[in-house]
């Protein structure tokens, strides 16, 4: 039971990690307030389910043309937005991840409410199978644990390739620009482009971790992407630490137990009131952490001085 | 916070000019709405276009008493107070408390818009006013007013349970005026919210605090030279934004009926519509931009699904910042 | 390769207005090829206004730019400093949160590296740009003083330090021609001196360009071949500072202004 609990505890950890790896390159790498994550995720999950459900897709195609929706959503909100001042860009991506809630709660094609049933048949066989190999060295009674190791094999993967890329001249220009984009227009570089990459590669993750999303909570309903998850990411930000992509995996490790763990205790309150607990402490985290320690508890200071 | 200085003199060296565009996009947009609305009548009738005008209308009146105090406090401040929405709610809930206590309805409400602006002012002291002092960036204000509202929201939920709620006022009887019906409550908010309206707008207009809040919001930098006591004015900012909110969110639970707190969280995305519409810091501009997305939402009704009404809001604020950032009152300003 | 004949700027009639307000009305003026050209004026005459025009930070409300013949006028910053004409800033613009080597690789120009595909497909070239760099680098910023310096954060360096990064960082992406906004502004007299030493030694080395805004006259006078004067908006004289100083309207322009034109 319990360990259940915790496997359950590390996917969430894994899959909003990935999510986040995509605020650390736009805000912790590159200066960019997006807060439309979570509708990148919704764009990508749904392309899934509705591609195999409704079309017959095989799931790991679909997994692909979810990416590339996402990342043609990153383009569409970057190509018409980017040019907005910083905050109002922020604005515009909350519209925009509200607009791709509601279009997916209200319109017919994405099942509303209902939600979208039925598309994970392959990952079960393949989830099986890993079990049957698991039960060879004892662990087959843990079914989420090939989720689990899935999970957590992408989100490592993909850290390290954003850690090598941001080793490079092209990661080197991204936090050129975080600095000061002005001047690093004046020497010569693309600021817009880069905005654009930064944007179309987190929309990327932010699929891959709609993908995962979906197969962890079996159907797919709309508030599954509700923007306040993007929020959760920016909190697991700043428990980590900013312009540290390492910085994610423990901010991940760290909010989801926090989060999580106050379901281990028993309290007088009801379900309702924990629920709603749960939210007030990542507000306070998000208030205490930004005051107090604003570049995250891994963070570097020096890299990272919080400026206007 | 040096470059918002040195963005402010440079504005404050530029006269205030360029006055043909100015005046013709307000034209332009009466124009517009009467257009739209013989359109409308053309279309479906003169009886249904006026009942959604009327809906429209009392839409307008919270949606624009709501947007005036997130307006102030974008412009003042340079702040995006994603927490704004929870005030609503606050008020709302407020009067629920203040009714449980045992006052009448109408106390309970003025009790409750006390209480908000309270409420406001305590996060100035508490949350807003530490951090700019410690020089906080735009990344770190925004996570601080999500927080805030996350805790403002899950706090009332916490408290008050996240069932549906009435302020217990009288919901059934309506009133008819030729083919206009019209809920009591809702009368009452539509008279209500367009009054307080005139009131806020000529406070805004003829007395020395109002004057001072615009000239503030206009020109931050200008308003500090000519003597303005900042403090001061910050903190009215807060109440006035407070109270405003309050009076919104009850309007709202008045003439919906009904509601939970996560009905700020959902008109959110609306005020900041009216605000950018409006020209951000402009106080005028926030009402009309409110009665200009109370309107667009019901009349899109006639059009659509009433399911859609909230992504009109959403679509009528991602066009403003494309296509008009400084709203339709704000005067264009140098890219810096 | 032999310099083509000609200004390697030109401005005709070059307008900006903000609010209603003229900051640059009209100006028109040419830089030679290999000189060192300086921009004066007394405050308001819209010389930073004008740098913002040739650097692509504003776009001009009428009037063209040329630079070595080609309208650059309205076109992005980026696209301009890699035509070559590089700028720095007034109030200097180190990149603070990283360091003075990475402020000084970030400038240089044709680094595949810094492209996605070119640095997945050919991450060589990248590792082979990228220590070239590194080299001139090293060689820039030891004529700058600042080799001892290259592990900090820029952020870390005195106002003067980074006065000379942000200079040596301009001279990294290999200018024709660059556009110093007030280089000698809160720098020490001596490390002034080595400034425009190192400015004239360049010049003679690479035949780069230099256009700088300066209001110690002194300096104007003894270093630069020629000046260009602007007052409320317009270029009011142009020539040698000899033959500034003797012009009758820029007597009257600099009068009651506290940049008087030294005796």
């Amino acid at each position: 039971m319990s360990v259940d609990f915790w496997i359950n505890v590390g996917v969430l950890a894994g899959i909003y990690g990935i999510f986040t790896l995509g605020l650390q390159l736009n805000a912790g790498f590159i200066g960019l307030l997006n807060f439309g994550q979570a509708g990148f995720m919704a764009i990508g999950a749904y392309a899934v389910g509705l591609l195999v459900v409704d079309f017959g897709w095989s799931l790991w195609l679909a997994l692909l043309a979810g990416i590339l929706l996402a990342v043609i959503g990153g383009l569409f909100v970057g190509i018409s937005s980017l040019r907005l001042r910083s905050d109002h860009f922020a604005i515009a991506t909350i519209a925009f991840a509200e607009i791709v809630r509601y279009v997916l709660q209200n319109a017919e094609f994405s099942g509303g409410n209902q939600g979208v049933l039925g598309y994970d048949e392959e990952w079960r066989t393949l989830s099986d199978w890993a079990l049957a190999k698991l039960a060879l060295i004892g662990l087959g009674d843990y079914t989420q644990l090939p989720l689990f190791i899935a999970v957590w094999l992408a989100f490592l993967v993909l850290l390290a390739v954003l850690i090598v890329l941001q080793g490079t001249p092209w990661g080197r220009v991204l936090r050129g620009i975080r600095e000061d984009e002005d001047a690093t227009a004046a020497l010569g570089k693309n600021v817009f482009a880069y905005k654009l990459q930064s944007l179309a590669i987190a929309a990327a993750l932010a699929a891959v971790a709609g993908f995962f999303v979906a197969l962890n909570v079996t159907f797919l309903y709309p508030s599954v992407f509700d923007p306040t998850f993007t929020f959760f990411g920016y909190a697991m930000l700043v428990l980590g630490g900013f312009a540290s992509y390492g910085g994610v995996v423990l901010g991940g490790i760290l909010f989801w137990t926090l989060l999580e763990g106050t379901r281990l205790f028993d309290t007088a309150l009801s379900a309702g009131q924990q629920a709603s607990l749960r939210f007030i402490i990542v507000g306070f985290f998000l208030l205490l952490l930004s005051r107090l320690r604003p570049q995250g508890l891994l963070g570097n200071r020096a890299e990272m001085r919080v400026r206007p | 916070m040096a470059g918002s200085n040195e963005a402010g003199k440079a504005d404050a060296l530029q006269p205030h000019g360029a006055g043909t565009l100015r005046l013709s996009r307000p034209v332009l947009l009466l124009l517009v709405i009467v257009v739209l609305f013989a359109a409308l009548v053309a279309l479906y009738g003169f009886d249904a276009t006026a009942q959604a005008t009327v809906n429209g209308l009392v839409a307008g009146g919270y949606l624009g008493l709501g947007a005036i105090g997130l307006s102030l406090i974008l412009g003042i401040l340079k702040l995006v107070n994603f927490a704004h929405g929870d005030l609503l709610v606050a008020g709302a809930y407020f009067t629920i408390l203040f009714g449980w206590l045992g006052l009448p309805l109408v106390v309970a409400m003025l009790f409750a818009m006390i209480a908000t602006a309270a409420l406001a002012v305590l996060t100035e002291k508490v949350v807003w006013q530490p951090l700019r002092q410690a020089g906080a960036g735009t990344l770190q204000l925004f996570l601080s007013a999500i927080g805030l509202a996350l805790v403002l929201r899950f706090g009332i939920q916490f408290f008050a349970g996240s069932q549906v709620r009435t302020l217990g006022a009288d919901i059934v009887s309506s009133i008819t005026i030729g083919p206009i019906h019209l809920g009591t409550l809702q009368a009452v908010a539509l008279v209500t919210g367009l009054v307080v309206m005139a009131v806020v707008g000529l406070a805004l207009r003829f007395t020395g605090i109002g004057k001072e809040m615009r000239a503030f919001a206009d020109n931050r930098a200008l308003a500090e030279v000519s003597g303005i006591n900042t403090r001061r004015i910050i903190d009215v900012t807060w109440a006035a934004s407070g109270f405003l909110a309050a009076l919104a969110g009850i309007l709202y639970a008045v003439a919906i009926g009904s509601f939970n707190p996560n009905f700020g969280v959902t008109l959110l995305l609306s005020l900041f519509a009216a605000t950018v519409l409006g020209g951000i810091g402009n106080a005028y501009g926030a009402l009309i931009g409110g009665l200009v997305i109370g309107l667009s939402q019901e009349w899109s009704t006639l059009l659509l699904n009433a399911r859609w009404k909230p992504a009109v809001g959403f679509a009528l604020l991602i066009l403003m910042l494309l296509l008009m950032p400084q709203g339709i009152f704000g005067k264009a300003r140098r890219r810096s | 390769m032999t310099a083509p004949a000609g200004p390697i700027l030109e401005v005709r009639g070059a307008v900006k207005a903000f609010d209603g307000l003229l900051a640059v009305a009209g100006a028109s003026f040419d830089v030679e090829r290999g000189s060192i050209t300086a921009l004066i004026g007394p405050n308001g005459a819209g010389k930073t206004t004008m740098f913002d025009l040739l650097s692509g930070f504003g776009r001009p409300d009428a009037g063209t730019i040329r630079l070595a013949g080609r309208d650059i006028a309205g076109m992005a910053p980026y696209r301009i400093a890699n035509l070559g004409l590089v700028r720095t800033f007034q109030l200097t613009r180190v990149l603070a949160g990283m360091s003075v080597m990475d402020n000084m690789l970030l400038a240089a120009r044709n680094q595949p590296g810094e492209h996605l595909a070119a640095l997945i497909l050919s991450p060589g070239r990248s590792r082979a740009a990228e220590a070239a760099a590194r080299e001139s680098a090293i060689g820039l910023l030891a004529t700058f003083g600042l080799a001892a310096k290259a592990g900090d954060y820029a952020g870390a360096l005195s106002g003067g330090q980074r006065k000379l990064l942000e200079i040596a960082r301009a001279l990294m992406t290999g200018p024709s021609i660059v556009l110093l906004d007030e280089p000698m502004a809160g720098v020490n007299p001596t490390l002034g001196r080595d400034i425009l030493d190192h400015i004239a030694a360049l010049r003679s080395a690479r035949g780069t360009t230099f256009l700088f805004v300066e209001h110690d006259m002194d300096v104007v006078m003894t270093r630069a071949d020629k000046v260009i004067v602007m007052a409320q908006g317009r270029v009011i004289a142009t020539g040698t500072p000899a033959g500034i100083r003797a012009d009758p309207a820029v007597v009257e322009a600099y009068l009651g202004t506290p940049h008087a034109v030294a005796p």
